[in-house]
């Protein structure tokens, strides 16, 4: 369908904007834009899969950028990278309409979980039930049931595996699990979320069934959809 | 404040040795004039005394009596005292019937007790006696009376006197003892809080005292130049930080990349991977100083709404159990009512973050940690306690200053980092972050320095 339109990546910084595309191209074709205004040209046109914007640019304002591009309508994703990490700053980012925000310096792994995370974002307008692999998850009546066995999870337990279940298949990364379930915006030092993981994981995988919920060494988590 | 504290309070100790003083000095001028007034009259009176019994007993009979008379005519207080006697001691004149037990030397004496007449009362008077050339005895004397009186009045005056001046000198003394004392403490204040790292704060001028206000403006003036200074080293951290992390990320990049391109099993795969981890450190830790920095420079209070500290601990608390259960550590949470401050909600969570984080970090197997918030004394406070290997006494002060890490923190990673920004976001709240003995182990206390307005010493 619309997997072949390009990720816009608007950064200024040569060598940072060469490692972006080499990290994605691949997956995604990628076209640079130092200034932002090709860019922004062609989310209007609706040939954009997604924006990968640096919060200041050589000669224009990225929140500035987004906040016209939000203001006209256009729903593009747009991943917003900055230096600023300020306690006010990503508020801003995602106030003017970022759609994520990421501060400098990230691991790419960090950074392209994230792209990918946008660019198949479901719609996630109006749904009432989640289903991937044996999974099952009411919205409504927040039951979750792998082949039909219901499983009984805590609040907290239910959002987290509701952000797995929206993202099948998806690297997701600890700082992403921080900042969407839990709202915190910091650096946790202790692996306090893979001990969430674990507990989640527990309870979803009985003993003689596969694990859904797989850690990629040092990079994150993925939810095996085809187990 | 109570009673205690009132007594060994400096502007009462002053106002008291002023009092005192102004007492004494009083008393003492009261005292020289009593004894300057009544005293030189006594001696003025027995010099003339002595001298008048001289020429009274060598004037003639005729005009002695005349004079005599006539000084007894004109004493209606019955004051003076006159009287002749002849060579065999019988009155021959005068208003004394028994001659007075004194000598006959022609001195004056002083009789503290003389008593006129049978059934008078005695009262002090001085008198004379002196042998006259027919063989008799004249005796002048002159009642004391009037300088008792004078004394009475004085001791009088005196005594209603010293209470009012007593009180009213206290009080004047209390009042500018208070306000000196009151200053000082404030500039204290101000030192405190510069102490505490907040070197925007300066020391109140317009002391009232014209030398101390010297030393305030020369101390304020260093103090602009420390900061000014310390602004300067900053900038050139952060600056570094910035140039630093372009360069880190892109190596970062170039790294992943190569890894990912390499054949597994070569050679280079795990110099490449050792690389990636060493920089990961060097990232965080930029970060971090980045982080800490934007969090000082800021300084952004408009972000400050109404928090609840005990409700921020429970979610904490929340969050943090399933590590703690992971690693055997019984983590505990105090009951919660709310204690609410001012303050930015994602900062302090993160500041309470860290001190849990880092005491379930260095607290062994089957230890325990205890999260609280409460209301020490009216001022906020959060505390979280561990039985683990604690914080050396010597490095207590250390831990808090960006990246240091306890010698006994081995080989753990990122020790410190969270402890400086904690630090850091305590100090933008008004708080101190300290770290107490908790034996065993240690204490992290996040506590407000002072409510609001100031207290009060009265």
């Amino acid at each position: 369908m619309n997997d072949d339109k390009p990720v816009y990546v608007c950064e200024d910084e040569s060598e940072l904007a060469k490692a972006i595309e080499s990290e994605l191209l691949g997956r995604y074709s990628v076209v640079l834009s130092e200034t932002g205004a090709e860019a922004m040209v062609a989310a209007r046109a609706g040939r954009a899969r997604l924006l990968v914007m640096d919060r200041m640019l050589k000669g224009a304002d990225g929140l500035a950028l987004v906040e016209e591009l939000r203001a006209s309508g256009d729903r593009t994703p747009v991943l917003m990278i900055s230096a600023m990490g300020g306690v006010d700053d990503r508020v801003a980012g995602l106030r003017a309409g970022g759609d994520d925000y990421l501060v400098k310096p990230f691991a790419m792994v960090e950074f392209s979980a994230r792209v990918d995370a946008l660019a198949r974002r479901l719609s996630d307008a109006q749904t009432t039930a989640l289903a991937a692999g044996p999974l099952t998850m009411n919205l409504i009546s927040r039951k979750v049931r792998r082949n039909g066995r219901e499983i009984d999870l805590l609040p907290r337990e239910f959002k987290l595996l509701e952000y797995f279940m929206r993202r099948p298949g998806q690297l997701v990364t600890r700082q992403m699990l921080l900042e969407d379930v839990w709202e915190y915006h910091f650096n946790v030092q202790s692996n306090v979320v893979d001990v969430h993981i674990r507990n989640l994981r527990v309870k979803l995988d009985a003993p003689d069934e596969k694990k859904l919920i797989v850690n990629l060494r040092g990079e994150g988590f993925v939810l095996d959809a085809d187990a | 404040m109570r009673m205690r504290d009132l007594f060994r309070s400096t502007p009462l100790r002053l106002a008291g040795t002023f009092a005192l003083a102004m007492v004494l000095l009083t008393g003492g001028v009261f005292s020289f004039v009593y004894v300057a007034t009544t005293d030189a009259w006594i001696v003025q009176l027995q010099t003339v005394f002595a001298d008048e019994a001289e020429k009274a007993a060598a004037s003639d009979e005729e005009r002695l009596r005349r004079s005599l008379s006539l000084r007894l005519t004109r004493d209606f207080r019955r004051l003076n005292f006159v009287a002749l006697y002849d060579s065999s001691g019988a009155l021959v004149f005068g208003n004394l019937d028994r001659r007075p037990d004194i000598p006959i030397d022609g001195r004056t004496h002083y009789v503290d007790d003389f008593r006129p007449a049978e059934g008078v009362t005695p009262e002090p008077t001085l008198l004379v006696a002196r042998a006259r050339p027919n063989g008799g005895i004249i005796v002048l004397g002159r009642s004391l009376d009037e300088v008792v009186t004078l004394r009475r009045i004085l001791a009088r005056a005196l005594s209603f006197a010293i209470l009012p001046l007593a009180a009213c000198a206290l009080g004047v003394g209390f009042f500018f003892a208070r306000r000196t004392a009151g200053r000082i403490r404030e500039i204290d204040r101000a030192i405190a809080s510069i102490m505490q790292g907040d070197l925007r704060a300066r020391l109140p001028t317009a002391s009232g005292i014209e030398e101390l206000d010297g030393v305030i403006a020369s101390v304020n003036l260093m103090l602009d130049e420390i900061e000014r200074l310390l602004g300067q080293l900053a900038s050139v951290g952060d600056n570094i930080a910035h140039d630093l992390r372009t360069p880190v990320v892109n190596v970062r990049a170039g790294l992943e990349q190569a890894l990912a391109a390499a054949p597994k099993g070569d050679s280079l795969r795990p110099a490449v991977q050792s690389a990636l981890r060493q920089l990961d450190r060097a990232m965080n830790t930029i970060a971090a100083l980045l982080r800490i920095s934007s969090i000082e420079n800021e300084r952004r209070h408009s972000a400050f709404r109404d928090m609840d500290l005990a409700a921020l601990c429970a979610e904490l608390h929340e969050f943090f159990l399933p590590l703690a259960q992971a690693k055997g550590i019984a983590m505990s949470l105090a009951p919660t009512t709310p204690v609410h401050k001012i303050g930015d909600t994602d900062l302090m969570r993160e500041a309470i973050a860290n001190l849990i984080d880092n005491a379930l970090k260095f607290t062994p197997r089957g230890g325990a940690v205890h999260v609280a918030a409460m209301l020490k004394n009216g001022l906020a406070c959060v505390e979280v306690n561990d039985n683990g290997r604690g914080v050396p006494a010597a490095e207590a002060h250390d831990i808090f200053r960006r990246f240091v890490r306890g010698s006994k923190a081995g080989g753990e990673p990122g020790g410190g980092i969270g402890l400086s920004i904690t630090a850091t976001i305590a100090r933008l709240h008004g708080m101190n972050l300290t770290v107490a003995d908790n034996a065993p182990g240690a204490r992290f206390t996040m506590a407000e320095r002072f409510v609001k307005a100031p207290i009060r010493q009265e």
